[in-house]
């Protein structure tokens, strides 16, 4: 019980999930830094992970914004208190799907810097602080690999974020550190419901589902994957 | 002796001075401190590129990069000095300032040759130790400063077995003038690690002889001080040609492609 793990994204769906999945299945983990904007669901959810902590994990809660710069500089700093971060989970993700012709730069802005600078930025900011992490893990998306008329931003984020994946494998090997990008097809998120506000969510795959494959690409068993882009749907 | 005998044995580097007093100072090298020399003041002329080679990316990363980070993982090593080509010292600022290298770095120009780039860095050494290593070899590791650290001999190097033959020649008439024992020659290797003493007086013996050396184990054996080898990996070899740089690229990414 040694290893620290952080997330983006962690207030809910796939983060929280995944969250939830590590502290109760993953006995190496002793510390989660848990990074989302501040919001009720935030607190609520802290509180009851707190509550439902049997192992004693140390959690941390850090509220930052990561469509804007300053906010990630910020965390960058928070984690300069934690000695060594073992596993980055860059999960924390921002749509606003529009058609073209409707697109705001300031959300296509917004869209970039959550899931593209803002992931780049803590695995950059981490090697500074001389930080060798064993796993990042990218979740980019499945939108990221075939376009949808009305998701441009999102999906050229994500596609973004699939090649900056393989860049950081081929780059980071070197330092021992093993990169996966995982790209969820539909799944059961506030995200979704803004990409597809129609659907039932409960027909379709849950981020506990996604949450368990995530783990399992930072088990030893999940060295063993192709990890380029795992694509994950139901 | 097979070469295949030799590869976990070390051995004495033997200088024009046979008689040089062996000194093995065993107890004291548990409080060892070290400056790590890096020569990086090359111009890099046969790697034919437009820039020195160590600036050049290897797997993304500037060749320099790989030996100070290195480096940065060998506890003893209290300081870095660091030499550069003439006018490119704010990109080896830069590499050291992006790479996170928190041992304190000396900046110090380059000599006119390797031989004066050694001389003008040794006299800013203030530990009893040093390594002296070259920026263009990569795949040095901190095991590699290690293993020299731990060594029972106070002047070591890493060193290669030839191989192949090697033949002494006449270059005015091409001619092959007799043959060499294998066996008794090495592939020197860097890094290497000196009693700081010892080399400094290598170093005042060569002023005083006018020897240029094209590096510091041979010049300290011809000085008549002991200096011993041990054997280094065979992947730490430096970048000269084009060639080692299309190997080292291959040999880099051979690790994370797949095979299939």
């Amino acid at each position: 019980m040694t290893k620290t793990l952080l997330i983006t994204g962690a207030s809910k769906g796939i983060g929280l999930a995944t969250v939830k999945e590590f502290l109760n299945k993953d006995a190496s983990i002793s510390s989660i830094i848990m990074v989302a904007r501040s919001s009720k669901a935030f607190d609520e959810n802290f509180e009851a992970l707190k509550k439902d902590n049997s192992r004693n994990v140390k959690l941390f809660k850090y509220e930052h914004d990561l469509a804007v710069e300053s906010d990630v500089e910020d965390l960058l700093e928070n984690l300069k208190q934690h000695e060594q971060v073992h596993i980055i989970i860059n999960n924390a993700g921002f749509t606003k799907p529009d058609s073209i012709q409707e697109i705001k730069m300031a959300d296509f802005h917004t869209t970039i810097a959550v899931n593209l600078y803002a992931p780049f930025r803590i695995v950059q900011g981490l090697l500074m602080q001389q930080k060798f992490p064993e796993t990042i893990i990218n979740i980019a998306s499945t939108a990221g690999m075939n376009g949808r008329s009305g998701w441009l931003t999102y999906s050229a984020s994500k596609a973004a974020m699939i090649n900056m994946s393989q860049v950081m494998k081929e780059e980071l090997a070197y330092f021992g550190t093993q990169v996966v990008c995982l790209s969820p097809g539909r799944c059961a998120t506030d995200l979704r419901k803004t990409l597809a506000p129609d659907e039932d969510p409960t027909t379709i795959m849950q981020p506990e589902d996604v949450a368990e494959i995530i783990r399992l690409t930072s088990t030893k068993s999940g060295l063993a994957l192709d990890t380029t882009n795992i694509v994950v749907r139901r | 002796m097979r070469i295949g005998e030799v590869y976990k044995g070390k051995y004495r580097i033997v200088g024009y001075h046979s008689d040089a007093p062996r000194a093995i100072i065993r107890g004291d090298l548990v409080s060892q401190h070290f400056t790590a020399i890096v020569l990086n003041g090359g111009f890099g002329q046969r790697t034919k590129a437009n820039q020195p080679k160590q600036f050049i990316k290897l797997n993304g990363l500037p060749i320099l990069a790989y030996c100070l980070l290195a480096l940065q993982k060998v506890a003893n090593v209290e300081q870095i000095l660091l030499n550069y080509p003439a006018g490119s010292k704010d990109q080896v600022e830069e590499i050291v300032r992006d790479f996170a290298i928190t041992k304190p770095v000396k900046y110090v120009e380059a000599g006119t040759t390797r031989h004066d780039s050694v001389s003008k860095m040794l006299a800013e050494v203030k530990t009893d130790w040093v390594f002296i290593v070259e920026a263009a070899r990569p795949f040095v590791s901190s095991k590699d400063f290690e293993d020299l650290a731990e060594c029972e001999f106070k002047n070591v190097s890493l060193t290669l077995p030839i191989p192949f033959t090697v033949a002494p020649v006449d270059p005015a008439t091409s001619e092959i003038v007799g043959s060499l024992e294998r066996d008794k020659l090495r592939n020197i290797q860097l890094p290497q690690k000196f009693w700081t003493e010892d080399l400094k007086k290598a170093h005042e013996y060569a002023l005083s002889h006018n020897i240029v050396a094209t590096e510091d184990a041979t010049l300290v054996a011809q000085a008549g001080l002991p200096v011993h080898f041990i054997n280094g990996p065979e992947s730490n070899f430096k970048i000269t040609t084009p060639f080692d740089l299309a190997l080292a690229n291959y040999m880099m990414r051979g690790e994370t492609e797949y095979d299939d």
